[in-house]
């Protein structure tokens, strides 16, 4: 007997699901409830938190439940009395996928999941609201519509960034449409779409558009008997068409289709009604290009069996950062997507040489090192990675390190079937220098920063910028431990770092003009990799490991991180950041135009005004020069 | 004030024994209760009704709590009073040895937590001797003094209806001493994240 389980009990049954319920189910649940109170602005859990053995009921207050991408909160759904939220444990094992806060004092009820259980399981009513709840899509958290019945989703999918990134695309549709004259008679012209498998046909004189015809004009005019069979075309299309020019993007479209109210639109060459149709786009279209986003991509990285299925991604990532580009999204947006997509694909490469060579027998962890490692990895460059393993007996040793390097020739290969060239240094798992245990790793990173110089010729400063892709975080975490501990005051080492930064040849000559390759293929192209992004991505780094910058491996983030660290410099570290971005576009606009890793830029191409904001996206780069040599004491090794 | 020295031979009963053990340990766990008794003299009232629910880890464990209605016959059979509405009443009945015992057992060795808690703690003692047991050892947190303390007031008393109003807590027109408990807690718990108590 319980006075308060009894209002609570009381309360509930007022609400769906427990309106389902009996009195005695609904006692019974409310004794095994905890009643929590929520301050204002305190969080109840919050994405990727591990799941709580209870969902809950809102008993007075408000409770929001919101998404946080790049620093901006999204609201998702406000929860009031009543309304239940954290439906997560019962459907899915991983980790909570929204943030929920209170946003006025208020008092939650906290229901067990093991309690809760066998009354859902016993009632198909219950359980259908729960799963409806559940998989309620605010893909647009605006849309009230999907909220009736107080549902309320757990399973977001939602980004700021991907939708962003899906409505610039552009479009592909039906090119080669279904054309007929203004005197074709109905019937034929009904065979026609039916032989075709299209649901339009496009009316034309002369290539130019009258009308068009759809499933829809031949079941109302047609079908109804409002017009024989026999009827010339002319009688019963829609017309005028709504047209658009050849590149429209999706959101456009989609757009053009809600205010005319239509389900097709017709491509023409200059977008007008008075010029030659070039194709058709049809809602199905749109639907199409929204599957083409990156979340679907990453799924499907999942699910290759094959490094020819994932080159098909792979490509497919392509055509996405190149329309990206296009539309001038952010390119640290870019950056980061694209980071997650090839992370996801060299994940999936070692995961399918496990599947090969069976189960490792050690733990380990893949690491990519340099641009893949610092997340800048948008043209199919080179790929560079270490593989760490732990430590075993002395008499296991060569058998461990054996499969690993089996599974590291593995692994390349695949990357290099989809497109991601060797290392031509050999910076690759699949070395047998750079496949080795934890211990000796540790030992290489304390000689390379402890005796810099010394027969440490392969010491590439690629190894500072890593990244885990695949295998325990424990050893990454390890490694980074080395690193910073060996970094505090090391001036040796920086002062190595630091001219290795300064080495690399100015990219002006002394009259303001580009420096030029003299002689080779790229005579007379400016080495954009090297002259201009290299100085900044290594004055970056030094910066990063001389102010305990950890987890932040990204160029520009590393500048923008400084500027917060070194607030005397700011300027200077937000300047480069800028630079760095301008830099990396010109780099990827030449790549994507020519298929290569963009490092030479053919200066003849670029346009005055381009060329003006090349030089400009140089002049940073001298004070960092200037920062870095009155840092550092940079005696030792200049 | 010799109190002590008039126990010191006696030997209680086991329950007590059992109880007293417990306080080797700390707790974490708090009892919010509250008593409906007949009277303000802790020397000639006796308490009606216990309710109480525990705290852990700022919630409330509605399952974890304890409820009873005391049956004092020789009171009212005393004062010539009527107990119908004791006895038509659905919650458990206990008589006063009973329900004393089953309510110590509950506590354990957690921090009590009332509204003037110490007039409960006085009721519940002056039981617990009728029954040759000694005084509670139980902590105890008023919240009427956390409410005062985090608003610097030093001069007033608040009621539970008061409170209730200050901390926007509804109030109903049943009145129990469960329900009186439930309040009780969840001011508790709104006092207890403002003033930052573990």
């Amino acid at each position: 007997m319980n006075t308060i389980a009894e209002h609570i009990a009381d309360f509930l049954k007022e609400y769906p699901p427990f309106n389902h319920l009996t009195f005695v189910e609904l006692s019974i649940i409310a004794t095994s409830i905890r009643v929590v109170n929520l301050e204002k602005h305190k969080i109840l859990f919050q994405v990727n938190d591990l799941l709580h053995d209870s969902f809950y009921v809102v008993a007075s207050g408000v409770i929001n439940l919101s998404v946080i991408a790049d620093a901006e909160e999204t609201l998702l759904n406000k929860c009031n009395e009543g309304d239940i939220f954290g439906l997560r444990p019962f459907f899915a094992k991983n980790n909570y996928m929204m943030t929920a806060k209170a946003r006025e004092e208020s008092i939650v009820y906290a229901i067990p999941i093991a309690t809760f259980r066998p009354f859902v399981a016993n009632n198909a009513e219950v359980l259908n609201f729960l799963l409806e709840s559940f998989a309620v899509n605010t893909r647009n958290p605006k849309d009230k519509e999907n909220l009736i019945g107080k549902l309320i989703s757990d399973n977001v999918f939602y980004s700021d960034q991907q939708s962003e990134m899906q409505y610039f695309q552009t479009l592909s549709y039906n090119t080669s449409p279904l054309k007929t004259n203004s005197s074709a008679i109905v019937q034929e012209v009904a065979q026609l779409m039916t032989e075709a498998l299209k649901n339009n046909i496009v009316v034309c004189d002369n290539n130019i558009p009258l009308g068009i015809i759809t499933d829809a004009d031949m079941r109302s005019k047609v079908a109804t008997g409002r017009f024989p069979l026999t009827a010339s075309v002319a009688k019963i299309m829609s017309s005028p068409v709504i047209t658009v020019l050849e590149n429209v993007s999706l959101a456009e479209a989609q757009l053009l289709m809600l205010k005319y109210n239509v389900t097709h639109l017709c491509v023409t060459q200059d977008g007008t009604d008075k010029s030659i149709v070039k194709g058709i786009i049809s809602e199905h279209d749109l639907i199409l290009a929204q599957a083409n986003n990156p979340g679907v991509l990453i799924k499907e990285i999942k699910r290759c069996q094959s490094s020819k299925e994932l080159k098909q991604i792979r490509e497919r990532l392509t055509d996405l950062i190149q329309t990206s580009i296009s539309k001038n999204i952010p390119l640290s947006h870019v950056f980061n997507i694209a980071s997650e997509i090839n992370l996801a694909i060299i994940k999936r490469s070692v995961e399918l040489s496990i599947l090969d060579l069976g189960s490792p027998p050690a733990r380990f962890a893949w690491l990519s090192i340099g641009s893949q490692g610092r997340k800048e990895q948008l043209l199919l460059t080179d790929q560079d990675s270490i593989l760490i393993f732990e430590d075993v007996s002395a008499d296991k040793y060569r058998e461990v390190k054996d499969y690993f390097l089996k599974l590291g020739k593995r692994t390349t290969a695949t990357l290099e079937k989809i497109g991601y060239e060797l290392c031509p240094n050999g910076h690759m798992g699949s070395n047998m220098l750079w496949c080795k245990s934890l211990t000796d790793w540790i030992k290489q990173y304390d000689s390379w920063m402890n005796t810099p110089g010394e027969n440490s010729n392969d010491l590439s400063s690629i190894f500072f910028d890593y990244e885990i892709t695949f295998g325990e975080q424990k050893i990454e975490d390890a490694i980074g431990n080395v690193v910073f501990k060996n970094a505090k005051n090391n001036t040796l080492f920086f002062d190595f770092l630091g001219n290795d930064a300064l080495r690399k040849n100015s990219p002006l000559t002394f009259f303001k003009k580009f420096n030029v390759e003299e002689e080779g293929v790229n005579k007379d192209k400016f080495d954009i990799k090297t002259r201009a992004l290299m100085p900044l991505i290594d004055g970056a780094r030094l910066f990063a490991l001389y102010f305990d910058i950890r987890g932040i491996n990204n160029t520009f983030q590393r500048f923008k991180q400084l500027s917060i660290t070194d607030p005397k410099h700011a300027e200077i570290y937000l300047n480069c950041a800028e630079a760095f971005l301008t830099l990396s576009k010109f780099r990827i606009s030449e790549g994507l135009k020519n298929d290569n890793s963009g490092q030479f830029i053919n200066l003849e191409e670029l346009s005055k005004i381009d060329r003006e904001k090349l030089k400009n996206a140089l002049a940073p780069m001298r004070e960092l020069e200037e920062l870095i040599k009155g840092k550092f004491q940079l005696t030792q090794f200049s | 004030m010799l109190d002590w020295l008039k126990n010191i031979n006696k030997e209680h009963p086991e329950f007590w024994k059992n109880y007293v053990s417990k306080f080797d340990k700390k707790s974490s766990r708090y009892v919010v209760l509250s008593t409906e008794t007949s009277g303000l003299n802790t020397d000639k009232d006796f308490i009606l009704s216990i309710g109480s629910f525990a705290v852990i880890d700022s919630s409330i464990i509605i399952g974890d709590s304890f409820e009873a209605v005391l049956l004092q016959y020789k009171f009212f059979h005393d004062n010539g009073l009527s107990n119908e509405f004791l006895v038509e009443s659905k919650m458990k009945k206990l008589g006063e040895p009973d329900a004393i015992k089953a309510f110590i057992d509950f506590i354990g060795n957690s921090t009590l937590v009332g509204h003037h808690i110490d007039f409960d703690v006085e009721m519940i003692n002056a039981a617990l001797e009728r029954l040759d047991c000694g005084r509670l050892k139980n902590e105890a947190l008023d919240i009427d003094v956390m409410h005062r303390k985090l608003n610097d007031i030093n001069d007033k008393q608040f009621s539970l209806d008061e409170l209730c109003t200050a901390y926007n807590i509804p109030k109903n027109d049943r009145n129990s001493a469960a329900e009186d408990a439930y309040k009780t807690a969840l001011l508790f718990l709104k006092l207890k994240s403002r003033l930052g108590i573990k």
